[in-house]
């Protein structure tokens, strides 16, 4: 067998093993050893690069944006931080048809902005929002689908892993990326907030819900105190970020720091939550970086067999056009979100095209922001998407199926669909602030 | 007798899984203290601290390798398991099968790069060498060689230990992180 071969066979074996339920750097790693020595048919030479892999890629200064980040967000969600948005957004939309659906998608991107997962955002509002709407005699279905296609923004605005991943990935700047990932997030909760009306309009019964009259108003204090403190570390987090003070490294320290001293302002950290939040941290990032290490064997079985050379002749020999090559790596994306979550399939997506992107001379940072959002909306489409199971074990309400949660996601993953066509044709919405 | 051994050594294993898992945690911390003194020491003095960056590199691989062990025990490394999940409910046998076979293969994994960083750690013990700008700052490459080696060797006995007693639960998702005890 040719090295490509090889090459060609190990990914649809990883994909395989993935899918049947071998841990996902196992898998990488494994078949991406076993290919290496069928391709020299040299033992000692598989070992090797294992060894160089590993020993490399754990040593990377920017690795250290993971554990912060991570530290940070968990720390936000325990100060609450995400109720008292909520409370905010909500009492402005409460008079429109749809308008704690619109509330919540608000507050989601403002909370997306503090933390980097999607799975924070899913389990934060399923507790606070979907309770209210369904008491306010919302269709469950909407309302379950309007947190799982929101939460999708927690790891598309600023500071997210997956963002950090794919800048490991592509060798791109950390800070470039977050900076690059702020107009696409905002435009996608636009977009949900337009879809929501137009459901409202058109579909009411989908949405459901009645209007309230007796708002009660929030005085500027109170809307104030719970505001602030997350604007606080937006600005310090983005804001050092944006003006080359800080690097995206000590940005989470410093976010990690402020979010600290709030929780503790507000009583809400004991010293059993504390240590509850460090010890999250260190297994979060274990798993990320032990991944990260794996795919890096991966991305060098790659090069070695020249299947991304070979795919970039293909493709570029064959003069499909721009937009068919993106369609095609959108529908391969789309594809593998139905078995594989978000991480794995940048991680194993990114290295095959990457020589293709750079001969085409696209942006890297804009590939990332593309790359990022197509294999999202994964989250939130079966058999796997991760949003939908996160809220569907948080529900604790069995009139609520997990089918319930896909149907009422699906018109939010289609809106993502058409936000990440707008985000292929207007580069310029990735890289305006960079 | 057989059975005794194993919960015993399985017992063993998994302290010092989580002992090191308290180590790497309080490295996050460390972490979080270190880049705040750096910024506030530039920003204030114009003093940044020296070797802050050797540092960051060197916590980071601490974080990974001591806790790596107390992330396979607690069965938390990145799988998506949904096929599993599935298959469990009609075949419980093949699927508890299944997983030890995917767990021995985890654990020849780990295996092979303990069996080829020990001696690299050998190698920098012998050596002395250190990474980072010479009269600056620099620091010993060993520890950094030794926790690979001992997070991956740690790593592979709570796998085999799990091919042996076959103790994996089914779950939706895994995510206790993300519990709010206030609301």
């Amino acid at each position: 067998m040719t090295p490509i071969e090889i090459g060609l066979i190990s990914v649809i074996a990883i994909v395989f093993l993935i899918y049947s339920g071998v841990y996902i750097p196992v898998a990488l790693g494994m078949v991406s050893f076993v290919s290496i020595w069928l391709m020299r048919d040299n033992f000692t030479l598989a070992l090797n690069l294992l060894k160089v892999a590993v020993g490399d890629s754990a040593m990377e200064y920017t690795f250290a944006t993971i554990p912060l980040f991570t530290f940070m967000g968990l720390i936000v969600s325990k100060a609450g931080l995400g109720r008292d948005i909520y409370e905010v957004m909500t009492m402005r939309f409460r008079k429109v048809k749809g308008g704690i659906g619109m509330g919540t998608v608000g507050a989601n991107a403002v909370f997306a902005a503090v933390t980097g997962s999607s799975i924070a955002s899913a389990s934060v509002f399923t507790k606070v929002s979907v309770p209210q709407m369904i008491a306010q005699q919302y269709n469950p279905r909407f309302a379950v689908g309007v947190v799982a296609g929101s939460s999708v923004l927690g790891m598309i605005i600023p500071p997210s892993a997956m963002l950090i991943i794919y800048s490991f990935v592509a060798e791109q700047s950390v800070g470039d990326m977050f900076l690059a990932g702020v107009i696409p997030g905002i435009l996608l909760a636009v977009a949900y907030v337009i879809a929501i009306w137009v459901m409202g309009r058109f579909t009411p019964n989908f949405v459901g819900g009645r209007v309230v009259e007796d708002s009660e108003r929030m005085s500027g204090r109170e809307v104030a105190s719970k505001t602030l403190p997350t604007i606080s570390i937006i600005t310090i987090v983005l804001g050092g970020i944006y003006t080359g003070w800080l690097t995206a490294v000590e940005a989470g320290a410093a976010g990690a720091l402020v979010a600290l001293i709030i929780a503790i302002l507000r009583k809400s950290m004991t010293l059993k939550s504390f240590w509850d939040a460090l010890l999250e941290t260190g297994h979060i990032t274990a798993a990320i970086l032990f991944l990260i290490t794996a795919a890096s064997i991966y991305s060098r079985m790659l090069g070695l067999a020249g299947l991304p050379n070979q795919l970039e002749d293909l493709l570029v020999g064959s003069q499909a056009s721009f937009w068919g090559i993106m369609l095609l790596y959108v529908l391969l994306m789309l594809f593998l979100g139905t078995l594989l979550d978000t991480a794995s399939i940048i991680l194993i997506v990114v290295p095959l095209f990457l020589p293709l992107a750079e001969a085409l001379d696209m942006s890297l940072i804009w590939f990332g922001i593309i790359t990022v959002v197509g294999a999202e909306i994964g989250l939130l489409t079966p058999p796997l998407g991760i949003s939908c199971f996160v809220i569907k074990s948080t529900i604790d309400d069995d009139r609520i199926s997990l089918k319930d949660v896909f149907m009422g996601a699906l018109p939010f993953a289609f809106v993502m669909l058409i936000v990440l066509f707008i985000l292929i044709e207007f580069p310029i919405l990735s890289l305006a602030l960079i | 007798m057989l059975k005794t051994a194993v919960a015993g050594l399985a017992r063993v294993a998994n302290s010092v899984a989580m002992t090191a898992n308290a180590l790497g945690t309080l490295v996050v911390l460390a972490l979080v203290v270190i880049l705040n003194l750096d910024v506030f020491m530039r920003g204030v003095f114009s003093a940044p601290i020296k070797g802050t960056y050797e540092m960051v590199q060197f916590s980071v691989v601490l974080i990974v390798f001591l806790q790596l062990a107390d992330v396979v025990r607690v069965d938390r490394l990145t799988r998506s398991d949904g096929f599993l999940n599935l298959l469990h409910s009609r075949r419980p046998n093949l699927t508890a099968n299944l997983r030890r076979i995917i767990n021995a293969i985890s654990a020849i994994f780990m295996g092979l790069i303990a069996y080829i960083t020990f001696p690299e750690f050998l190698h920098m013990w012998q050596t002395q060498d250190y990474f980072g700008v010479p009269g600056l700052f620099t620091l010993p490459w060993w520890p950094v060689k030794l926790v690979i080696t001992f997070g991956t060797a740690l790593s592979c006995l709570v796998f085999v230990i799990k091919v042996i007693t076959a103790q994996d639960r089914p779950a939706l998702i895994r995510a206790p992180e993300h519990d709010e005890a206030d609301q």
